[in-house]
């Protein structure tokens, strides 16, 4: 018996197919059920996540048996009726192995290194594992990947760093300030990116949130989201004194803030330590205030170039990541190969 | 052996300067044994002193360096047990490698008379005072090297800056502040106790180098302060006035004490 897997991901397929061949988590027991009533698999997890749906399982047939049995039953599950070919992949081992150890460690997702699909593996298995569709083969499968992912993220630098825009910013406003819980961060304009990094911000703790926006009711709704406070966009320069991040993203064609505006401002902050976030383009901030004493800004490439630098780390992290793999791989291939002799040798004994 | 220990003190601040150049990224092994090495040497240096005096080795000015050096590293060890803040190392390396070469300057050890020259309990417990608020002051120095450097990173190297494994400037400003405060409390103290020290004859107390200095760095360390406090000349201008009055105690000190004739009779 062998494992395979068969599915497609965000590199084979675009969202709009991958949508079509999700599974809600409801469905996913009654799937596994006619999976292995079908005799396509004994064992059987499914993973259906936004960027990926795929079918691991153990089964005793022919590789080429197998895909061709699990691709009509991902087809017929959710009667689709298009064509579909280089999109949907079919691995056997030791490919399949080694492919479920870099999805458990982040190496296959769209985010270099990110830990969520770790979650979501652990709990596509937990569902499969609580209706009884696994058994000695994927168990021993699933377990080490989840070891291998563990032993990757604290041996490597493959999940270190942020490579978002919103989550650069709150890591340099924890190297700017001691505790954000002592502050409060103003957003001047409310679009996405904006939005974005003060929820980060509000999520690590920021004391509140003000929003100015030129439309008052787009204000309103955000701070109500942000568990924050809407001020008129005229008065936002009112508030200054007393917030020490700034989110600034309006559509103004021109600097809302410069030089000559911050300074009788920093006086009124008594020259407090500011964080200013420009990521409008064309941008609000004069880069002039960066020559002020106590002012940090960072426009959206500052923060993108920090962002990418991050993901060429991780990047380059990925040869000592494939090693480690690699060798897992080859010790769970060889665990398992062992077994099965032991258990040919040595015959299970049976009882009356 | 003390001078080993200062040449392994001025190599780990060498090496210093090429953590220093990639920004604090990781721990950094190399920079802690050299002061484990370096702090051994100067362990075994205070060791041999003492046994040659049959005494703890703290009698005059010499020794009492020595002691504060020593007692520098090894809070350092022990803060240093802890990865991510073993790059204090690089911070306080060139310190303790100044205050090795101040050590060994002449005429801070002059051969020993009948009695050690901090005897009587107020001597002890002004030299104790002041040695202990150049600590504090040193120890403050330190924090404001790691304020600029962080805050420069933050304005201009921006990547360095949240690679570094320095802490938040917010909190490097407090404790530079905290530190020069306990040291202005305890040259306030120190310098009271020494003004009751009894007088030798035919000196004019206001005249001597010495106290001339000690006054003039006491008023330079309150206007750093009041600057702050009153008017909030915080972040850069607060961190460089913290460095440039200790580089000025640094480099005045053993001229002053070698003019002042309360301190050399």
């Amino acid at each position: 018996m062998s494992v395979v897997v068969v599915g497609l991901n965000h590199r084979t397929s675009p969202v709009e197919l991958r949508e079509q061949f999700a599974f809600a988590e409801r469905e996913i027991p009654a799937a596994l059920e006619l999976l292995r009533s079908r005799g396509i698999a004994e064992e059987a997890a499914i993973l259906s996540t936004c960027n990926r749906v795929e079918i691991y399982a153990a089964t005793p047939l022919a590789p080429s048996a197998a895909f061709a049995g699990l691709r009509d039953f991902l087809v017929a599950a959710h009667d689709f009726k298009g064509m579909v070919s280089n999109e949907l992949y079919a691995l056997c081992e030791p490919a399949s192995v080694h492919h479920l150890f870099k999805v458990a460690c982040g190496l296959d997702s769209m985010v270099l290194g990110e830990t969520e699909i770790l979650g979501q593996l652990k709990q596509a298995y937990a569902v499969a594992l609580r209706h009884g569709h696994t058994g000695a083969r994927l168990n021993k499968a699933f377990q080490r990947a989840f070891n291998v992912a563990k032993q990757i993220r604290t041996e490597t630098n493959i999940q270190r760093g942020s490579v978002s825009v919103a989550s650069v910013a709150v890591e340099l406003a924890e190297k700017i300030f001691s505790d954000l819980a002592d502050h409060d961060v103003m957003v001047i304009g409310a679009g996405d990116t904006g939005e974005k990094t003060a929820r980060a911000l509000a999520s690590r703790g920021a004391r509140s949130v003000i929003v100015a926006n030129r439309s008052f009711e787009r204000a309103e709704s955000l701070a109500r989201e942000l568990d924050g406070r809407a001020v008129t966009f005229d008065h936002w320069q009112e508030e200054f004194a007393r917030v020490d991040m700034v989110i600034s993203s309006t559509a103004a064609p021109h600097h809302i803030l410069d030089r000559a505006r911050l300074e009788p401002l920093m006086k009124l902050r008594r020259n407090r330590p500011l964080l200013v976030i420009d990521i409008a383009v064309p941008r609000d901030i004069d880069p002039e205030v960066n020559f002020m004493e106590n002012v940090y800004l960072y426009n959206v490439d500052d923060l993108q170039a920090i962002a990418d630098d991050y993901l060429q780390q991780r990047r380059d992290e990925m040869l000592r990541c494939e090693e480690i793999i690699e060798e897992k791989v080859k010790g769970l291939l060889n665990d398992c190969l062992a077994s099965s002799a032991s258990r040919f040798a040595y015959p299970t004994p049976t009882h009356a | 052996m003390f001078l080993l220990a200062v040449v392994v003190y001025g190599a780990s601040m060498i090496h210093s300067v090429f953590l220093w150049q990639k920004g604090f990224r990781r721990d950094d092994r190399a920079s802690y044994f050299l002061l484990l090495s370096g702090f051994l040497l100067h362990t075994a240096a205070m060791v041999k002193r003492g046994f040659s005096l049959n005494r703890c080795p703290v009698n005059n000015l010499f020794e009492a360096t020595l002691f504060l050096a020593w007692a520098l590293v090894l809070a350092y060890l022990v803060v240093g047990l802890l990865p991510r803040l073993r790059f204090v190392g690089a911070f306080a390396s060139p310190v303790l490698f100044a205050i090795g070469v101040f050590a060994l300057m002449p005429a801070l050890d002059p051969p020993r008379g009948p009695k050690p020259e901090f005897t009587g309990w107020l001597t002890s417990l002004h030299a104790a005072l002041v040695l202990l608020a150049y600590g504090a002051f040193g120890l403050g120095s330190v924090g404001a090297v790691m304020f600029l450097t962080q805050q420069h990173n933050l304005k201009v190297h921006k990547l360095r800056a949240v690679l570094s494994l320095l802490p938040p400037i917010q909190r490097l400003e407090a404790v530079t502040n905290r530190l020069v405060l306990v040291g202005f409390v305890l040259l306030t103290l120190g310098l009271f106790a020494g003004g009751h020290l009894p007088r030798p004859e035919g000196v004019q107390y206001w005249m001597d180098a010495k106290v001339l200095w000690s006054a003039l760095l006491w008023l330079l360390y309150l206007a750093v302060l009041v600057a702050r406090w009153r008017f909030a000349q915080t972040g850069r201008r607060f961190a460089c006035g913290v460095i440039g009055v200790f580089a000025f105690v640094l480099l005045t000190f053993w001229g002053t004490n070698l003019l002042s004739t309360l301190h050399h009779p």
